[in-house]
């Protein structure tokens, strides 16, 4: 193989990675931040109920 | 109230930012490109050149932007008493909707040289970025001459509210995604070579920007989330969201003129979406054929505002 190929790919995969990995972050600290608290009542009740639909 | 200034302040000073970033020319020694009647193209300099240089018509190759290979005949070059201003003469009319690029060979100015120049001449700038936003708006609509988003085009446009609260959301989204594969495309993939990934980075984009806006959204303004309801995950699987970055990509736009053709593209949308629910909803009520109610008779509807949309192709604004 080409080494200029090598090069291209591993290159990609690491900035590729780094994107991947920067956004995550970013998502869960959004996801953190402005986390909504869910009644964990309401989860209990489904659970309960025939959930057919 | 102090945090609203704070975050609109911030908000005019990235606008101002962007303005200014799309109006200055590439060269520190050019003042000024622009057209002059059907054939010339005037540049500006900040200092005095050399009549010598000036003079040589092979110190210039001027040539359209998508075909750098046809170089367009100069047929007279011409400098002003105060040698500061060069007045180029071309054989043809310059079709003056694409940005022209003027390069200039080891620019003279006494006896110094000033190195060589690649410059663009556009049109009126803020011209330009409005044929772009109309442009995508209507003369180009995504839905009714590309036939792109067609999904949920038909799968929202029932009721008018539901298509409004699509088309507004899908908007957002646009610019939001739109910005950020431009910034992508022009600051990662391309200095690192990588412009063949782009689909796979834009597709990752629309999804981190539509998840992005859910979680945000459901905390700040959570009526304005139910009603958004299902149509803002639906937006991922919308294909114009993908074409926008995809076109900027490969004209090359810079930040402004992509936010006009994301927002046009956005708007174009809800423009398609509001006059296809108004008609469905009149639909509803009309005399269809069995075999045509539902989803054929609004595969016709859309079809005639296609051709309507017909009557705007080949339009161009200034």
């Amino acid at each position: 193989m080409d080494p200029m190929l090598i090069k291209l790919a591993f290159g990609g995969l690491a900035v590729l990675g780094c994107i991947g990995l920067i956004f995550g972050i970013g998502l869960g600290l959004a996801a953190h931040k402005f986390a909504v608290e869910i009644n964990p009542k309401i989860e209990e009740v489904k659970e309960v109920l025939a959930g057919a639909q | 109230m102090k945090k609203a200034n704070f975050y609109s302040g911030l908000l005019a000073l990235l606008l101002g930012v962007l303005l200014l970033s799309g109006c200055e020319t590439e060269h520190r020694f050019i003042k000024k490109v622009s057209f002059k009647g059907g054939n010339q193209i005037v540049v500006v300099f900040a200092g005095p050149v050399d009549q010598r240089w000036a003079e040589n018509r092979d110190n210039y190759a001027v040539y359209e932007k998508p075909d750098p290979d046809i170089l367009l005949s100069i047929t007279e070059v011409q400098l002003s008493q105060d040698r500061r201003t060069v007045t180029l003469t071309f054989e043809d009319e310059l079709n003056q909707d694409q940005p022209h690029i003027v390069s200039m060979r080891q620019i003279m100015s006494e006896g110094r040289s000033l190195g060589t120049a690649i410059v663009t001449a556009k049109k009126l700038y803020f011209g330009h970025l409005f044929s772009i936003l109309i442009g995508a708006m209507i003369i180009h609509n995504f839905v009714f001459t590309k036939y792109l988003g067609l999904c949920v085009f038909f799968g929202t446009s029932q009721k008018k509210s539901t298509a409004v609260g699509m088309g507004i959301t899908f908007t957002i989204v646009m610019v939001a995604s739109a910005m950020m594969s431009w910034f992508l495309y022009q600051f990662v993939l391309k200095p690192f070579r990588l412009d063949f990934l782009q689909i796979i980075v834009f597709i990752g984009l629309v999804s981190l920007s539509v998840q992005a806006v859910d979680t945000i959204l459901r905390k700040i303004n959570p009526v304005l989330f139910k009603a958004f309801g299902v149509y803002l995950v639906l937006v991922i699987a919308n294909c114009i969201i993908l074409a926008v970055p995809l076109i900027l990509a490969d004209n090359e736009y810079n930040a402004m003129e992509s936010l006009m053709l994301a927002v046009g593209a956005g708007t174009g949308f809800l423009i398609a979406l509001f006059l296809m629910s108004s008609v469905r909803e009149k639909l509803e009520i009309a005399n269809v054929p069995p075999t045509y109610r539902g989803l054929p008779i609004a595969f016709v509807v859309a079809g005639l505002f296609a051709l309507a949309f017909m009557g705007f192709s080949g339009m161009s604004i200034f």
